[in-house]
């Protein structure tokens, strides 16, 4: 049976067979690549990324940046480019038409059908992409910080990715996801996307999200499930580290705050841009290849600093909700009231001004102070974690320090090639 | 309009409670989310950005708190120990003027 992703695009994982792999890299240019491309590739390989094969060529580029589409209609939001510098190009002998194997760790990854070398104005990319050119918000870094060409062609992955512990139950690609969710029997499936050890605030976001999505839907069994998909990739300095994240959302699960019958935790490699609304639509598109039907969407979604507003990315998906095969459930924060005494929605309770509102910043803060919040705000088995987590895999903190940075275990690596 | 106020939240581990109790200023615990003990010492915007400035990792959560987090727990510790010793959260002032 075909699996249809976004677009509706046949969803085909590009993938060499092991048997064939050795004599398919024999002899090819090897041109090392860092994490987000490598992270990129996993994305095209799999599917992660349907309808892409590879990465962009320049017209695809020009669409995305102008229409928000891939040159041939399917809404595309985000580019995904591959750089190179003249003086690595010339370095290298690389030149359209060539056919390259892209090494990462040291080992051959996939290999790259390089069609069209190019250049792109990188400021008007920035100004489509995230509404402003200012190199101070992190995808217009990003984005600077490409090299000057850009290479268009398509990506087959030449060897898996070894994902390496605690984070290899949670690598569940396109395809393999989408045989998961027949095997629940879930009809609807809505996406948690996050970067997050959760509080009880995200935990009530997907409980109210599970409500919404169940609609009309008969309950006798088990018909709806959450999908937490963290994303991984670039981390910076006190973020949570990876480890804690993944764990603690999977704990939730575990200790019975959910249940095997509605609830699933698993990773997609990707370095955030914080694009906001466009990064929404490119969440949509990611989400619907995984096999999602519904998709959270809290206020401003993926976005940074004060550049977009708070209802902006639903706006922007409401205009090409007619050719997403997922469908937006937009979320109210969850808040503390101790007039009712439990965790509410700021659409449900009237004492306003009794209110305590929390964030993640405000649980970090009271962590790094000591202190083991109430059950009613962070659950004690996603605390213990946070904790063990800091012991085993965070150098004995928790958040992202220089020392995780430059000793932490790679969340993958590849392996060399059998043969 | 009164001038706009932002809690820095010095929340109360054990250690600190005892402090307070020893001193008699337990009852200058606020309880904040569902029983959890609080010290909230307030800043003024030009107090605000100091601490923003001298204190990298400092954070003003804008979105959701209006609270300034995520200050280092030695410089809480700190900001605590002048508070018990002038039996006032108004201590802002005085703390500062070291950086
Ligand atoms: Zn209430």
């Amino acid at each position: 049976m075909a699996e249809i992703g976004h677009g509706g695009k046949e969803i085909v994982e590009r993938i060499l067979d092991p048997k064939e792999a050795p004599a398919k890299v024999r002899g090819l240019k090897q041109v090392p690549v860092r994490s987000q491309i490598a992270n990129e590739v996993i994305g095209i390989s799999y599917g992660f990324f349907c309808p892409l094969t590879g990465f962009m060529g320049k017209e695809d580029l020009d669409s995305v940046v102008k229409r928000m589409r891939l040159k041939d209609g399917t809404v595309w939001s985000i580019p995904i480019l591959f750089d190179m510098s003249d003086q690595e190009l010339s370095d290298y002998g690389i030149k359209e038409g060539d056919t390259i194997c892209l090494t990462y760790h040291d080992n051959p990854m996939a290999i790259f059908e390089i069609r069209e070398i190019y250049t792109y104005d990188k400021e008007a990319m920035c100004q489509s992409v995230f509404g402003t050119a200012e190199s101070k918000h992190p995808g217009c870094a990003r984005t600077y910080a490409y090299k000057d060409k850009f290479l268009g062609g398509d990506i087959t992955l030449v060897t898996p990715p070894k994902i390496n512990p605690p984070f290899d139950p949670y690598f569940i690609p396109p395809l393999e996801m989408r045989k998961r969710f027949r095997e629940k029997g879930w009809q609807r499936i809505v996406a948690h996307q996050t970067r997050n050890v959760p509080h009880t605030g995200h935990e009530w976001l997907m409980k109210g999200a599970w409500f919404q999505t169940y609609a009309e839907l008969p309950i006798e069994k088990p018909l709806v499930g959450v999908l937490v998909n963290a994303i991984i990739g670039e981390k910076r300095k006190g973020d949570y580290i990876d480890e804690a994240i993944i764990l603690t959302q999977d704990e939730l699960r575990k200790s019975g705050y959910f249940g095997d019958h509605n609830h699933m935790t698993s990773l997609t490699f990707w370095d955030m841009r914080y694009a906001g609304p466009k990064e929404a639509v490119f969440h949509a598109a990611l989400r619907t290849n995984l096999g999602l039907t519904h998709h959270m969407y809290g206020r401003d979604h993926a976005g940074v600093g004060t550049y977009y507003g708070p209802y902006d990315a639903h706006h922007l998906l409401a205009t090409v909700q007619d050719e997403l095969n997922i469908t937006p459930v937009y979320s109210m924060n969850w808040l503390y009231c101790p007039h009712c005494g439990e965790i509410t929605s700021e659409g449900l309770c009237n004492h306003k001004n009794e209110w305590q509102k929390f964030s993640g910043t405000l649980i970090r803060s009271i962590v790094e102070d000591g202190v083991k919040p109430p059950r009613l705000i962070f659950r004690p088995e996603v605390f213990d974690l946070v904790m063990e987590c800091a012991e085993k895999y965070g150098f004995g903190s928790p958040f992202v320090t220089d020392e995780y940075l430059a000793k932490r275990t790679p969340v993958f690596t590849i392996p060399p090639l059998a043969g | 309009m009164a001038e706009e106020k932002y809690p820095i939240n010095i929340w109360v581990n054990e250690e600190r409670y005892e402090k307070l109790k020893e001193a008699g200023l337990a009852h200058m615990c606020e309880e904040m989310l569902a029983g959890m003990k609080v010290i909230r010492v307030y800043a003024n915007a030009a107090q605000r950005d100091k601490i923003l400035k001298v204190f990298p990792t400092a954070k003003f959560d804008s979105a959701t708190t209006k609270s300034i987090e995520l200050l280092p727990r030695n410089v809480k510790d700190k900001i605590f120990d002048v508070v018990v010793e002038r039996k006032s959260v108004d201590v802002l002032d005085e703390f500062l003027k070291d950086y």
